[in-house]
């Protein structure tokens, strides 16, 4: 069985390391000491299972869970996190308090064993990574991963975002990013006073907005500060106007 | 009469006033009539002195009896009137046997004629004098009442303060106590003697945090001894990540300082600050005395990508440490927090005290 551990404290790695060395078949493939790292990892290396620590900066573990996906199998742990606790019981989800005994160790191993036998896909994982996402609204960045990668990218520092089937483009600071998610979930989660969405297909940051144009007889566009012509739907136009943009006709 | 007579110069300064009337009253009289100015001069200051006790003793307590809002203005209104009439004509009466006095002594600087009209002003100034010091003790009472609710409010603060001091203590960041247990669970087999370090040294910090008392202040340097023992903990826990640098003047450390009034804002600065930053910091922790003054200043980098308003947390701390400065120096204490380019500092100024002035 190939396992990750992430950790930001070398101390609390020893511990799962050294609890580990009790089972013959585990073998550590790699050991992180932030989410990046372990979102890296995770995907490069695919292992079967990752015991992951929930307070760690950057990005914290369900973040990570949220990147790296699910179809690997995750022990959480955290040493006192009220919030994380509710949501591991509420999901039924491999979790260990901190400080824990191998007993309890074992426990856990044995369960996420059991699971992986079943081959069980864990959608408890990303409806919980889902919850968690949505507990910080507004989002004050987004994350996307960009194969191994990792780019974090200040909400206030979006342009504008364009739905692209299953996916949504990101635009910010001269570059297009593309992120697994929904457009209506983004939206949801983004602060509603700063995006709008102004057509089916585009949500736009209030900040990059420089005017609106009148493209038709009865349709607008949105010019952006770098530019950029965005449409805007008859819909959109009501949300923009009714934004109170005075400045614009 | 208390409030007035408790103190030296509110008896001086009320006594004065009153002498002030006598002669203005003795001036008048010496206009009104024909009376030489000495004869006016002595029968009326010693009539205003005595008015000064007798009007001021019987306005008080009066005013004691029928405090202002207690009973219908109406009722208190009518008592004053009766009250002041009363002693108006008393006064008169006063004056009629002073004066007597006054002319049996048969020399020609003594006694005057008491004209009826003069009577009558007798009377309507002893009325209007009854009225005014009526007012002042009104005042004085409200005053003093005023002052006492501060008092009382100052107290009930200071218990506040206890009661919080205790709950700090005693409330201990969970996070830190269960990191810290772990810490040590990961120690007894991987460095046994480094788990007996962290042990003692979660013993010391608690044993000093559970100690202080909030009325007593410690040393800055005590409180410095305290933030260690916590520093120390936490740099089991991070290792290499968190680094730490203190300068503390010798003059700054021998300042009295409000129990825990430090260690919240490292404690911060560690949760907030350190723990947010893969690579770790450097926690600054700087005191000097300028003069009269303290200056202590804490700060820590924080994470580019954090938000200064996602670590609502914080804010909780720093209010709690504001409101005990407030609590212990009012408004001669200041604190204030902010963010520059990547790092978060807290600055404190509050008054330099040492044990010898007498805390």
């Amino acid at each position: 069985m190939r396992i990750i551990i992430v950790d930001d404290e070398m101390l609390a790695r020893g511990v799962v390391r050294e609890y580990l060395a009790e089972h013959a078949d585990a073998e550590v493939v790699a050991e992180c000491a932030n989410g990046f790292e372990a979102v890296k990892a995770i995907t490069e290396l695919a292992p079967d299972l990752v015991f992951l620590d929930i307070q760690m900066p950057k990005l914290d573990g369900f973040e990570v869970a949220e990147l790296a996906g699910s179809r690997t199998r995750y022990v959480f742990a955290t040493a006192f996190d009220q919030y994380a606790i509710k949501a591991f019981e509420f999901h039924a989800l491999d979790y260990l308090l901190k400080p824990f005994s191998q007993q309890r160790f074992d426990q856990a191993l044995a369960h996420a064993r059991a699971n992986m036998a079943k081959g069980v896909g864990d959608a408890a994982v990303e409806n919980m990574v889902r919850e968690a996402a949505g507990r910080n609204k507004p989002l004050g960045r987004v994350l996307i991963r960009d194969g191994a990668r990792v780019h974090v990218i200040n909400a206030d520092k979006i342009e504008h975002i364009e739905a692209q089937d299953d996916y949504v483009q990101i635009r910010s600071e001269g570059k297009s990013y593309l992120k697994n998610q929904r457009m209506a979930e983004l939206e949801g989660q983004l602060d509603g006073e700063q995006f709008l969405r102004i057509h089916r297909s585009y949500i736009v940051n209030i900040a990059f907005v420089d005017r609106i144009e009148q493209a038709t007889k009865d349709s607008h566009v949105a010019v952006l500060k770098d530019g950029g012509r965005i449409p805007i739907s008859r819909s959109g136009y009501q949300k923009i106007r009714a934004y109170g943009l005075a400045r614009w006709p | 009469m208390q409030e007035i007579s408790s103190t030296r110069r509110g008896t001086v300064i009320y006594l004065l006033v009153w002498l002030f009337l006598g002669c203005a009253l003795g001036g008048v009289i010496a206009l009104a009539s024909d009376a030489p100015l000495a004869n006016a001069m002595l029968f009326a200051i010693p009539m205003n002195l005595l008015y000064a006790f007798a009007a001021g003793y019987s306005a008080y307590y009066l005013c004691r009896a029928y405090p202002l809002g207690g009973r219908k203005a109406a009722a208190i209104a009518l008592v004053l009137t009766v009250a002041a009439l009363v002693s108006g004509f008393l006064w008169l009466m006063a004056g009629r046997l002073w004066n007597g006095v006054c002319q049996l002594l048969g020399v020609s600087w003594s006694g005057i004629v008491l004209t009826p009209p003069l009577s009558s002003l007798i009377v309507g100034l002893g009325i209007l004098l009854y009225g005014f010091a009526a007012a002042v003790h009104y005042l004085v009472i409200e005053f003093v009442r005023a002052k006492n609710a501060e008092q009382r409010e100052l107290e009930s603060l200071l218990m506040a303060q206890e009661a919080e001091l205790r709950m700090l203590r005693t409330q201990i960041d969970p996070h830190f106590l269960f990191n810290s247990l772990n810490s040590i669970s990961a120690l007894t087999s991987q460095d046994p003697k480094a788990a007996r370090r962290m042990t003692l040294e979660l013993a010391s910090f608690f044993r000093q945090s559970l100690g202080m008392e909030a009325h007593k202040k410690v040393t800055l340097g005590e409180e410095m001894a305290l933030i260690r023992h916590f520093l120390a903990i936490e740099q089991v826990r991070f290792g290499e990540r968190l680094r730490v640098e203190e300068a503390i003047g010798d003059e700054a450390a021998a300042c009295l300082v409000p129990p825990m009034i430090i260690q919240p804002l490292v404690e911060n600065a560690v949760k907030h600050g350190i723990c947010n930053m893969p690579e770790g910091g450097t926690i600054r922790v700087t005191a000097r005395r300028s003069g009269s003054m303290l200056h202590i200043r804490v700060d820590n980098p924080v994470d580019a990508d954090m938000r200064p308003g996602s670590s609502e947390g914080s804010g909780i701390g720093l209010a709690n440490v504001r409101q005990r400065l407030s609590g212990a120096y009012k408004h001669e204490a200041s604190i204030h927090w902010g963010h520059a380019d990547n790092s978060f500092g807290v600055d404190i100024a509050m008054p330099a005290q040492t044990g010898e002035q007498g805390e």
